[in-house]
């Protein structure tokens, strides 16, 4: 069955392709989105990507996949440091989680160095490139099939069947 | 020639039978070895996996033997005392690696960050290029190969 993935990202992601090409790479976001939703079809995924500068339209974003998506790629970019409402959204979203970040932050700037997503994601990702958001998809697609299989067994455990 | 990489595992880490849970599956180092080097062989790409308790002998791996491959993925245990105790040097020899362009990824089976206050953070070394993955357990490794192989340019296989 088709599993549901929102990419979701932030600030300036916009700019992907003309912001600092030699940090982020000359792909634009669209360049990305096309290539993911190839390589999600191949491994059972339905792969959406959403950009915002909002902070709140972010947080729209992920409280509405509650209980709908199942899996949430988050690429915060700026808000990562400084967002506790993301944070806290993504802490009332109860699918998968992955940080996603095409460069470091750790080996940037110290006001990079504290991640409120970190602490909240189930995996993180990060200075792979642009690829980072290609390579994540089946692993997702591989957890998404092992929490199915692990839910179903609880069912039965719940059942008395076991 | 083929390319090589070198993954490195740190102090603690030939026993994985603590991470053993539903989640992340019964894991142990010698399987894990042979995922990575399956991945490998489909990708045309040389493997050397090694683990040691032995700090100064990771550290010498690091350092030394690091230059004779073309990418290098470490799995530096964070939460061993005797890795915090010599965080520095290990940072100098990180960097040299990154400087001179290699490709070079830090990997954790489990996040991190969800561990208590006192957990390893990651390198704060701003320099050069190095990615981190943490917290999809084995699968952290064959995308941390993975990843080196596009930076090496080997057309992906599989």
């Amino acid at each position: 069955m088709t599993k549901t993935v929102h990419v979701i990202n932030g600030p300036n992601l916009n700019l992907l392709g003309i912001r600092e090409p030699d940090v982020y790479g000359h792909e634009t976001l669209n360049d990305i989105e096309n290539r993911c939703r190839v390589v999600g079809s191949n491994c059972g995924l339905d792969v959406k990507f959403l950009q915002s500068n909002y902070e709140g339209q972010i947080i729209d974003w992920i409280q509405e996949a509650i209980s709908c998506v199942d899996a949430i790629v988050i690429n915060a970019a700026a808000y990562t440091h400084t967002s506790v409402a993301i944070h806290d959204a993504l802490r009332s979203y109860n699918g998968y989680i992955v940080e996603l970040h095409i460069s470091n932050p750790h080996l940037r700037e110290s006001f990079r160095h504290t991640s409120y997503v970190s602490p909240v994601a189930d995996a993180i990702v990060a200075g792979l490139g642009t690829i980072g958001y290609e390579l994540v998809l089946p692993i997702v697609s591989e957890v998404l099939e092992t929490r199915g299989q692990l839910q179903q067994s609880d069912e039965l455990d719940g059942d008395g069947l076991n | 020639m083929n390319q090589t990489v070198l993954i490195l595992n740190g102090p603690g880490l030939g026993d994985l039978s603590g991470y053993d849970s539903n989640f992340f599956g019964k894991m142990t180092l010698e399987g894990l070895s042979a995922e990575c080097q399956a991945l490998c062989d489909d990708l045309g790409i040389g493997l050397d996996f090694r683990q040691t308790d032995n700090r100064d002998e990771m550290f010498h791996w690091i350092a030394e033997d690091s230059e004779e491959f073309d990418g290098v993925i470490i799995n530096p245990a964070g939460h061993s005392p005797a890795m915090i105790e010599m965080a520095e040097s290990y940072r100098s020899a990180i960097k040299t690696i990154a400087t001179h362009k290699k490709p070079i990824i830090e990997v954790h089976i489990t996040n991190i960050y969800r561990h208590s206050e006192e957990a390893t953070q990651p390198l704060h070394e701003p320099a050069g290029d190095m990615g981190f993955i943490c917290g999809v357990g084995k699968r952290g490794y064959l995308l941390a190969i993975r990843a080196i192989a596009h930076k090496l340019k080997i057309p992906a296989t599989v």
